[in-house]
């Protein structure tokens, strides 16, 4: 991802070209094949455990906030308000029993509840805006694999002009110059939108590239050439034989995007651009960090490690995936 | 705060004894002229008097600052640190006497011989400047300088940063366009000799001289000037002379060999050069002036919170600094045409149900986000008289039940749904939205937030009437500090009904209240400073009484002072910032 | 890539390339790119604003400062040229980065000369030499760190490629895949902590010119350096390994272990320089991007290199100096995929340059 690169995205952008290439045709040929990748991925207990930390913490983030405290309850009472930082605690972080994971050094709103809610923004932005990038990168990059001709190289052009832009600071631009209401929302309602569209939207030519290599071998497959002389349109060929078979690559992709789009919106929020404090986000309790990480250390580290495992079990997921779905990585 | 306070003195008990017995040798080699007390200093000595008093000349004044000047071109600057700073190099016709305490709030002639004399219908002010004044070139100081310069920051299109008081207060029947466009006279500043500078006013304004302490009074010839690019190439009129400036960089300054001492009673250049690094990390810059290698920093707002702990948590540093008022309001203005706010009783139960203290705790703590506040005019600022009108409870969390009987008084018992705004770019402003909306919520007083970065907040969005009325926002947050430190300097702006803007509006709150605008002309017109100085406090009280303002704190910073640094002193004229023209260094 | 490597392809040599006449076109094609990311930028700062209902005027009083009069805002908007309309505007600007603009600072004029980038909205400087002042910041950042990542990465890639299976290659690649799910703005805090607070061992990240002291120059560089560097490291010990594990497995390299070459040669010869090549695209881009401006590095570890300077630009709304900064950043990506196209010839003689 060129974005967040420095945030080391650019892995996804690496490999999936040179490792997905054994997805292509064989390991969708059938059924059968499906099966024996969930059989490896069966026996892959690392991939397997950052599949369920996944699932956990999406569970986490979804019920969670019903059952801890409310992120912006404020407890000023535990709070040394002249040196900035909670009373008690372990290197002052203001762990207790009521808040495992300490208290922010401002008002004492409890942590625990504070990362929970901000998985929740995390998680969301995250998924959607794979989900955007997919959709557009696998229909352009199949269309433009499909068809060739001037479609692949309009599709191809703007892509490569999509590549050269020093897509952070275009996100950050963009989400400065968005107005302060639009079509009814506002504040974080509106934010969390626009991190969607500009984290999805930027992202989409990487998946692109990708699916366009996939479409551009598979249009020379026996099966469509077959489906083609049984006087199928276009349509009924691209959307019917084509994209059902890339359904592994887009997969095993998405899987390895996610990750990428939570350090992206981590990396916004940071900058001051992503969601409003202090409505949490993992990337803005960073930012709130930074000036006290010499007095109250421990309110780094907590968004740094829910980042941190958060995109390690993606990333483990992802890997695991792929080495399921690809025969030749083994 | 009634624990620190206490605390606060046995510490600086316990500590003067200690650095008496450790600084037995005696390695303090500067004399003890002046005010300031030998080699033992305490907590907030700098607020009353002058710390490490010294007439030690030499040595190299080593300064940091963690952004760039808004511009070292005293007529395009609207910064207080550059005001205050731009004095070792540009002289204005009058500033602010070099001494601790509230005396510093007292204006002195620099450049001129006298303070403005008025003429008798009050609508001419005539400045005579000292003889033998010089710039660093060697040529001679006239009044047409001075005249030049205000033409040229007052009315080019050109330079824009700086205020334009000049421009508001002088006649200018011609629509006189600046120097660069317009090659007629300014009629309105006369120089009648090259000494004489004289200044037509358009209506009477009894604090004039404030203006001319302004560095837009400091004399450019008008052959060296260049526009834009003179804040790259300033002449000095001051004791320094600029030898480089590498913008966003570094500055560094020398004694200008044109300037006299006997033509300048401020300013005693101690150090033989003042060498400043621009851009530097804040944080870098407080571990270098905590480890002695550095001698100040220059924003003058105070050390970053990871400092801030080191400093009050060892005796030993915590005598090396001082917590001043920065003469700086935080404040939520109640906007009086947006339902219910219309209504008074609304607006007052917002005032008891504020919780200043949630706003004191998000700004910083007592110590670097500043005391409660409870009138409009900071106590730094001369015309401010004590008074709550308010009270806000033992606590300072908010007086609820005050509250709820001033909702009953309203017809809105059970509270109301109200739109309140801070920028949203400033986390601190954020978090204390969050506090003080748990604040309101206690009685029912329900608070959405319609915020907007500070660029925009202050021009064209929250500063436009019409767009807190679309959005119907009751509650905007601000903080406003005076152009000069007089009630007139502060209260003109934000309660001045004829001040209210369609964009850039600074009187948030919309008061129109004939009885202050009448006031605050009353005061412009009169000559005596303690009668105004009443009016300032009858108009404070106007407002409150209206309660189209809630103060929320007066801001103050903790500032640092190295052992190497001397004649140091806080000037509360400028901000609560040191006072840089007596500097100097062991 | 996907093309089976030809086993006599690593000793053929390759015919001379048309090497002037690729690198016209690339230029030629740089020039269109930067034309839109130009407009692009551009009409981000421009015409999105008006779309979205702010008049010139709400533009120009950003760039008053405190006192926002009518007249102040009239006067600046005249000064900023904001009333024109939009293609007029970009219009003056490309003018001036070809034939270079005169600017009227008051009583003279001055001449900025081409390629012209403006003068900034917010403090009147001109762009190009703010840039200019910034770059080496960033270039010592990003230099530094590439070097130790690529040795670093590609040596531990390598290694773990040849003990497949080991705990040394299990090890190394948990790190790496942790590497890589660590975000810089965390590490980076992390290390000032550990580093600069705790341990004082590194001194400050405040940037010290190469030319005052080479030596405090590295040292107050250095954090940042490795911080960076194990990032991209974990990525390219990742990529390396993956490269490294295919090409062992190709015929060609069994051929030429078959021919009893040592295995010394086998590794660095053959197997090696075939998977640099994909390493070396990436490469670019990284570097490419990082000497745009390493936003995320600068901002926490507070140096002021071009990452700071388009975000403060940004904040500020000083589209002169974002405009530049963009374009510098599209130069290096452009100029970064330039050369390793160039390198590909040499690594791989297969390559031709078409």
């Amino acid at each position: 991802m060129a974005a967040p690169i420095e945030v080391s995205g650019s892995e996804t952008e690496a490999h999936p070209e040179d490792l997905l290439k054994g997805v292509s045709g064989k390991a969708i040929e059938g059924r059968s094949l499906g099966q024996i990748a969930w059989l490896r991925l069966k026996r892959d207990k690392v991939a397997l455990g950052g599949g369920v930390v996944v699932l956990l913490l999406i569970v986490i983030a979804i019920v969670g906030p019903w059952f801890l405290q409310d992120p912006l309850k404020l407890n000023q009472d535990l709070i040394d308000t002249t040196l900035q930082r909670p009373k008690d605690g372990f290197l002052h972080s203001g762990i207790s029993k009521d808040h495992w994971f300490g208290v922010e050094p401002t008002y004492g709103a409890d942590l625990l509840a504070r990362i929970v809610k901000g998985a929740r923004v995390s998680l969301l932005v995250a998924f959607l805006a794979t989900i955007l990038s997919v959709v557009i990168g696998s229909v352009l990059g199949g269309l433009a694999g499909y068809f060739g001709g001037w479609i692949d190289t309009l599709i191809a052009r703007a892509m490569d002009v999509f590549l050269a832009f020093p897509l952070l600071l275009f996100a950050i631009a963009l989400v400065g110059v968005v107005p302060d209401e639009v079509l009814g929302l506002k504040q974080n309602g509106l934010r969390i939108w626009v991190l969607i569209f500009v984290i999805g939207f930027f992202n989409w030519p990487y998946v692109g590239r990708i699916i366009r290599g996939q479409a551009l071998s598979l249009r020379e497959r026996e099966f469509v050439d077959a489906s083609r002389a049984l006087g199928a349109g276009h349509f009924h060929i691209f959307f019917r034989e084509i994209l059902p078979n890339l359904f592994g690559p887009i997969l095993v992709y998405s899987t390895l995007l996610i990750p990428t789009n939570i350090l992206f919106e981590a990396a916004l929020s940071f900058l001051g651009v992503g969601i409003i404090p202090p409505e949490p986000s993992w990337g803005n309790m960073l930012t709130l960090a930074v000036p006290t990480y010499q007095s109250t250390p421990f309110y780094m580290v907590v968004p740094g490690m829910a980042i941190f495992i958060t995109v390690m079990a993606f990333n483990l997921l992802g890997d695991g995936l792929r080495d399921a779905l690809d025969p030749r990585a083994r | 705060m009634k624990k620190t306070k206490p605390i606060a003195l046995a510490a600086a008990g316990l500590l003067l004894t200690s650095v008496l017995a450790a600084c037995g040798g005696g390695d303090d080699d500067t004399s003890t002229g002046g005010g300031g007390g030998g080699g033992s200093t305490a907590q907030n000595d700098a607020l009353t008097k002058v710390v490490n008093a010294s007439d030690k000349k030499g040595g190299t004044l080593r300064i940091a600052l963690s952004d760039d000047f808004d511009s070292l071109d005293p007529g395009d600057t609207y910064a207080a640190l550059q005001w205050n700073f731009s004095r070792l190099y540009a002289r204005a016709l009058v500033t602010f006497k070099p001494v601790p305490g509230t005396g510093n709030l007292e204006l002195v002639p620099d450049l001129a011989t006298d303070l403005g004399k008025p003429s008798d219908d009050g609508l001419s002010w005539t400045y005579t400047l000292r003889p033998g004044l010089k710039y660093d070139d060697g040529t001679p100081i006239t009044s047409k300088d001075v005249k030049y310069a205000v033409e040229r920051s007052n009315y080019s299109k050109q330079l824009q940063t700086g205020p334009k008081y000049f421009k508001q207060y002088l006649a200018d029947p011609d629509k006189y366009k600046g120097p660069y466009d317009d090659k007629a006279d300014f009629k309105s500043i006369e120089t009648p000799d090259d000494s004489t500078v004289v200044f037509k006013l358009s209506k009477k304004f009894a604090e004039f001289d404030y203006l001319a302490s302004m560095p837009q009074t400091a004399p450019v010839p008008k052959a060296k000037d260049k526009g834009l690019d003179y804040k790259k190439a300033v002449v000095s009129s001051g004791p320094y002379k600029i030898d480089a400036y590498a913008v966003g960089k570094s500055l560094s300054m020398s004694r200008n060999p044109s300037w006299d001492q006997a033509s300048d009673p401020i300013r005693t250049a101690l150090p033989d050069k003042i060498e400043v690094q621009l851009g530097q990390d804040a944080n870098d810059i407080d571990n270098r002036l905590l480890s002695g290698g550095l001698d100040l920093d220059l924003a003058g707002v105070g050390v970053q919170v990871p400092a801030q702990g080191k400093i009050l948590g060892n005796t030993d540093q915590k005598k090396l600094s001082d917590v001043s008022t920065g003469g700086t309001l935080s404040y939520l203005a109640l906007n009086q045409t947006v339902a219910p706010l219309d209504n008074i009783h609304c607006r007052k139960a917002v005032a008891y149900a504020t919780d200043k203290l949630a706003a004191q705790t998000a700004f910083g703590g007592p110590v670097t986000g500043g005391q409660i506040a409870t009138t409009i005019v900071p106590s730094t600022v001369s015309g401010y008289v004590k008074a709550d009108a308010y009270p806000s409870g033992p606590d300072n969390h908010g007086d609820v039940a005050k509250a709820k009987e001033e909702l009953a008084a309203c017809g809105k018992p059970n509270g109301f749904d109200i739109v309140m705004s801070a920028r949203s770019d400033r986390p601190k402003e954020m978090q204390m939205q969050a506090g003080l909306q748990q604040g309101f919520a206690r009685v029912g007083i329900k608070v959405t937030f319609k915020n907007a970065p500070f660029s925009d907040y202050i021009t064209t969005l929250h500063a436009s009437p019409d767009y807190i009325h679309k959005n119907k926002i009751g509650i905007i947050f601000t903080k406003w500090g005076a152009d000069w430190p007089s009630g007139f300097g502060f209260l003109s702006q934000i309660v001045d009904s004829r001040a209210i803007k369609p964009s850039g509006n600074s009187n948030y709150q919309e008061t129109k209240n004939p009885e202050v605008d009448k006031l605050l002309d009353q005061a412009a017109e009169t000559p005596d400073k303690a009668a105004r100085e009443k009016l300032y406090a009858q108009i404070d009280q106007t407002v409150m009484a209206e309660a189209g303002i809630v103060p929320l704190v007066y801001s103050s910073q903790l500032l640092y002072r190295p052992a190497s640094l001397t004649n140091v002193y806080v000037s509360p004229a400028y901000s609560g910032m040191y006072d840089y023209v007596h500097l100097g260094v062991k | 890539m996907g093309v089976p490597r030809d086993p006599r392809g690593a000793h053929r040599s390759a015919r001379p390339p048309p090497l002037f006449s690729f690198i016209i076109r690339r230029l030629l094609g740089a020039v269109g790119l930067l034309l839109i990311v130009s407009l692009v930028t551009f009409a981000i700062f421009f015409l999105l604003p008006r779309l979205a209902g702010a008049s010139p005027d709400d533009l120009a009083t950003k760039y008053v400062g405190k006192a926002p009069t009518a007249e102040a805002v009239a006067a600046t908007k005249e000064r900023l040229g904001l009333d024109d309309p939009f293609p007029i505007q970009y219009a003056r600007y490309v003018k001036g980065i070809v034939v270079g603009q005169d600017y009227s600072n008051g009583p003279e004029v001055n001449h900025c000369p081409p390629p012209c980038l403006g003068y900034s909205f917010v403090n009147n400087e001109p762009v190009l030499p703010t840039l200019m002042d910034r770059a080496p910041v960033t270039l010592s950042l990003a230099v530094g760190a590439a070097v130790l990542w690529l040795i670093g990465g590609v040596s531990i890639g390598v290694l773990s490629a040849l003990k497949r299976g080991t705990v040394l290659d299990r090890a190394a690649m948990a790190i790496a895949l942790a590497g890589v799910s660590l975000p810089i703005y965390f590490t980076g805090l992390l290390s000032l902590a550990i580093f600069s607070y705790w341990l004082k061992i590194i001194p400050s990240t405040q940037y010290v010119n190469f030319k005052d002291d080479p030596l405090e120059w590295a040292n107050h560089l250095s954090l940042a350096w490795i911080t960076l560097a194990f990032l991209y490291a974990a990525l390219y010990a990742r990529l390396t390994r993956a490269g490294m594990l295919e090409t062992l497995n190709e015929d060609y390299i069994r051929t030429a272990r078959a021919k009893g070459l040592p295995e010394r040669t086998v590794v660095v010869r053959h197997a090696l320089r075939a998977s640099l090549t994909p390493i070396l695209t990436i490469f670019g881009l990284d570097l490419g991007l990082l000497l745009g401006g390493a936003v995320l590095t600068e901002s926490t570890y507070s140096y002021a290199g071009l990452g700071t300077l388009s975000i403060s630009s940004i904040e500020k709304g000083d589209l002169p100096m974002v405009m530049g900064v963009v374009l510098l950043a599209t130069v290096f990506i452009v100029v970064a995929s330039l050369i390793v196209d160039l390198l590909y010839a040499v690594v791989d003689p297969r390559v031709r340059l078409s």
